[in-house]
């Protein structure tokens, strides 16, 4: 059984002009113990949808349960005090007039619990994040990644079965990101909490989740897992969000139960279409840079053909390449061992089975198939 | 649909939900229904509504003439803090003036200053007869030529302008000083010339600060009860306080008393309008955004002229009067010759002797501090639902409590006596109907101090105590209030002291009972105890030096301990 059950939830705020609309008729369930990442550039709802889960604003349409429990309707919401859930903000939001130790042990107090006991938890919570010995520390003497972990260690230690988190990454730097990244997870597995992750940024989205849901402009365009979500994108909205894409115009040349061939300039690829495809169908093909592979010409392959090398950027542990295919320019990332300067030719294969066709005029969401 | 609905605490008793009930009945029966009362005051009569009141207010001599000397001596003063404050605010925030740090704390001295107090100290320096300037001068010349009456309009001016130049000054050394260098420097580079750079670049942006100065200035010089009286009266110079507060001498007349209240609310509320709307939309100066570098002129050998006319400011507004107040609360009989009879019998007498001085004092610790207080909660309350709820109606609720600021303190005072006239509460000459007052007047700075520092505190601070389970008066406990303490606490300064000092409103409603400081001080002028008088001035003027210096060293303290981010 799901833990968590939204069911079409929407939200607008009031006096906000034409894009006052933040969520729309969003359905979504969470099973417990879950890593779900909601996931969208900036104004896409995610941050709404987390602050309702949180019972900060009331639904103008819909619910959201937890356990079976209705605690969120437009009748009204119960309040975030009594929902025992956690919840790590942007900035932190560690208490700049208490020390680490009077930040964590606030929920506890709040919950009377004894001051042994207390105490204790405390400890631990700190050892699990790396911060003992810092108790007695303001967070004007921490750095970001240490007021970081003390969020953490403050919303972990009443023990909720539900984590909010809201970009939580987002105020530190590449190399702490990185490292905190893996401790999220570790600890999300240790625990066995169930975490709501916000974030627009679709790498850890990808290596966070167990499954994410990816939103714009107020609707869910997809829910599925990292793969799921990477490699069969439910449109060209969540395609272009997750990664580098190629999306390139094309004609449906045939089709037949599922499969068929599509035709872009000189490209042409045998690949699974949408079931409402026919031949003659205007479509978009969805090319990843890294399903194109750039070989030194000579080499025998009947799919390879030949490419002109435009611009070529070298990113250290690959090269990125702009190539030109009669009138088409792609994108393509390739390993570091081969390399192709700009005016050179090479022959090019396109892994086809990591190819994603979308009718050209589905712009709007089709979810999750 | 009955499963849907959560089991919510919302039909629960919510704390947060009788404070903003507990405000609304605040704002109504501190400002909503006194002002009302003076409203229907100002029309009503045995006969039903009429507008005879207002009729009367405009066309008789007595009572027009005291509105016309209002406007002449707003206008004048407005006029000189304009040319007292900008040379003094140019020169602190853009040149090489010398020891520019006594130049802001004479500003900050002469705005300190109760006007009253000036006016007496004056009054002693510059009285037709016993004025003792005008004596030293009479016998060094031996003519009436170089004397000067104070009781006069430009007596009146003068006595006045100490209190509002510190208005302009304020708003155009903060405006002079936020001007960017680079666009005087791109006025340069294409040939202008300092002065011409000052004229068309500099004057303009800074001259909204400049005029929005002179219009508080022009606000707060009317409303002064004090100063008024003391020197307008004995010239028969009417103005609008003193005239309401004759209308309020036996017998009573409340119509012409609130028409003509109604008519001082509409100037003050047209100035402030003009000052807010127009004026702030038109200064251009916090555009720059980013930290400003203010270019610095070098003056050469004129900086000792500027030097020595802020050196003329600081004699006039603070060296004089509180020299000549200093002298007289030590002398037996003020007089020339002040060295043979120096005593402390004045001092002895208003804190030892005279019950009426000391329960004075008394009173007037106690109402500030109860009104500092309750505003400063009020203004929390307020503040907080203004800034973090989305309840329907709060921006209405932020509108009424501003609405004193447009009230003069002697309007305030006769809206608040005709409302509790009416209701069978007798309040009137007690404690609580100063507290009243105070806290009605007072109320809109404890909503600025309270709402300036929530916007300063991120809301996530407050979201996060919620959801690790705290209660509203929890967060607001252990969270709210701890960030806002430094703050509030200014803001409860700022009310303290002109609340120690207030005059204007307190001498319509006091007794014999509730005697207050400036009362107590105006009445012993009154009645000619010119030597008591300058030492229960001073003492007046030490409790307010004492509460700025309490505040200073609470605040660095307060600054060494983490602040919000």
């Amino acid at each position: 059984m799901s833990q968590i059950e939204i069911r079409s939830l929407s939200k607008s705020y009031d006096g906000g002009g034409s894009e006052s609309v933040a969520v729309v008729d969003l359905s979504l369930a969470v099973a417990a113990g879950e890593f779900v990442t909601l996931l969208g550039p900036s104004g896409c709802g995610k941050t709404t949808t987390l602050r309702l889960i949180a019972g900060y604003l009331t639904p103008d349409a819909g619910t959201i349960s937890v356990s079976g429990r209705v605690l969120s309707s437009t009748k009204g919401v119960v309040t975030p005090e009594e929902r025992g859930m956690g919840m790590v903000f942007q900035n932190y939001a560690v208490w700049p007039h208490k020390t680490v130790y009077e930040n964590v042990v606030f929920g506890l107090r709040v919950r009377k619990i004894g001051a042994v006991d207390a105490r204790e938890r405390v400890a631990r919570l700190l050892e699990l994040v790396n911060l003992s010995g810092l108790e007695s520390r303001y967070p004007s003497e921490l750095s970001g990644g240490q007021q970081q972990r003390v969020a953490l260690a403050r919303s972990l230690v009443v023990e909720p079965a539900i984590l909010l988190l809201d970009e939580p990454l987002s105020n530190l730097d590449a190399k702490l990101r990185e490292h905190m990244r893996t401790e999220l997870k570790a600890l999300q597995r240790r625990t066995g909490i169930t975490f709501i992750y916000v974030t627009h940024d679709q790498s850890e989205a990808l290596a966070l989740s167990d499954r994410i849901a990816v939103m714009d402009r107020g609707r869910l365009q997809q829910y599925g897992t990292p793969r799921e979500v990477y490699r069969r994108p439910a449109n060209r909205i969540v395609a272009d969000f997750m990664g580098l894409v190629n999306l390139v115009p094309a004609r449906v040349r045939e089709a037949e139960g599922g499969r068929g061939a599509v035709e872009a300039g000189p490209l042409q690829l045998a690949i699974a279409l949408p079931a409402i495809a026919r031949a003659g169908d205007r479509v978009d093909l969805a090319i990843r840079p890294e399903s194109i592979r750039l070989t030194v010409p000579g080499g025998a392959s009947a799919e390879a053909m030949r490419a002109r090398i435009v611009e070529q950027s070298y990113l250290g542990n690959m090269n990125e390449y702009v190539v030109a295919v009669g009138d088409l320019r792609l994108r393509v990332q390739a390993g570091p061992e081969a390399e192709f300067a700009p005016g050179s030719e090479a022959l090019m294969s396109v892994d086809a089975e990591q190819c994603n066709v979308f009718m050209a005029d589905d712009d709007e969401s089709r979810l999750g198939e | 649909m009955n499963s849907d609905r959560p089991l919510t605490s919302a039909a629960r008793f919510r704390v947060e939900y009788w404070v903003g009930a507990g405000a609304v009945i605040a704002l109504i029966v501190l400002i909503v229904l006194p002002l009302f009362s003076l409203l229907w005051g100002s029309v009503a009569s045995q006969r039903g509504p009429t507008f005879e009141y207002f009729a009367r207010v405009v066309s008789e001599r007595l009572y027009f003439q005291s509105l016309v000397n209002s406007l002449i001596l707003g206008g004048w003063t407005a006029f000189f803090s304009v040319v007292i404050g900008v040379p003094m605010a140019w020169a602190v925030a853009r040149t090489d003036l010398p020891a520019r740090g006594f130049v802001k704390l004479t500003a900050t001295l002469a705005y300190l200053s109760p006007p009253f107090l000036l006016a007496i100290a004056y009054v002693n320096l510059f009285s037709p007869r016993a004025g003792v300037i005008n004596e030293f001068l009479r016998s060094a010349t031996g003519s009436t030529q170089l004397t000067f009456n104070i009781f006069s309009m430009p007596g009146l001016v003068l006595v006045t302008v100490p209190h509002t130049f510190p208005f302009v000054y304020l708003l155009a050394s903060a405006a002079l000083a936020s001007v960017d260098a680079s666009y005087e420097e791109s006025a340069q580079i294409l040939g202008a010339g300092k002065f011409r750079t000052a004229l068309s670049v500099t004057l303009p942006l800074v001259a909204p600060a400049i005029l929005s100065g002179a219009l508080i200035g022009f606000v707060n010089a009317i409303a002064l009860f004090g100063s008024q009286a003391i020197v307008g009266l004995p010239a028969r110079i009417f103005t609008l306080p003193t005239r309401i507060y004759a209308l309020f001498n036996y017998p009573p007349e409340y119509g012409l008393a609130s028409a003509l209240s109604l008519i001082f609310v509409a100037i003050t509320v047209v100035a402030l309008y003009v000052q807010r709307t127009y004026l702030e939309r038109r200064s251009y100066v916090t555009l720059a955004g980013k930290g400003s570098r203010p270019q610095r002129l070098s003056l050469g050998p004129w900086r000792w002229m500027l030097f020595a006319f802020c050196v003329l400011v600081f004699v006039v507004a603070v060296l004089l009067p509180y020299g000549s107040l200093l002298a007289v609360s030590f002398s037996k009989s003020w007089g020339l010759d002040f060295w043979k009879n120096v005593t402390l019998d004045n001092y002895r007498f208003v804190l030892f002797q005279y019950d009426v001085t000391r329960r004075a004092i008394l009173n007037s610790l106690l109402l500030a501090a109860s009104a500092a207080t309750f505003c400063i909660l009020l203004g929390t309350a307020i503040g907080w639902i203004d800034v973090r709820t989305r309840w329907r109606g709060r921006r209405f609720l932020d509108y009424v409590s501003l609405i004193p600021l447009g009230l003069p303190g002697i309007v305030m005072a006769a809206a608040l006596i005709q409302f509790w006239l009416k209701i069978p509460i007798a309040l009137y000459g007690t404690l609580a109907i100063l507290f009243l007052a105070y806290a009605a007047r007072y109320a809109p700075l404890g909503v600025r101090a309270a709402n300036a520092s929530l916007r300063q505190i991120d809301s996530s601070l407050e979201e996060s105590a919620r959801i690790l389970g705290a209660s509203w008066v929890v967060t607001m406990r252990e969270i709210t209030l701890p960030l806002m303490r430094t703050g509030l606490f200014a803001g409860w300064i700022l009310i303290f002291v002109p609340a120690i000092q207030e005059l204007s409103a307190s001498i319509l409603l006091f007794s014999s009972k509730s005697m207050t400081l400036a009362v107590a001080v105006y009445n012993l002028y009154e009645n000619g105890y010119i030597e008591p008088v300058a030492a229960l001035a001073l003492i007046n003027a030490a409790i307010i030096a004492a509460a700025i210096f309490a505040a200073n060293r609470f605040s660095d303290v307060a600054d060494r301990n983490p602040q919000p981010v």
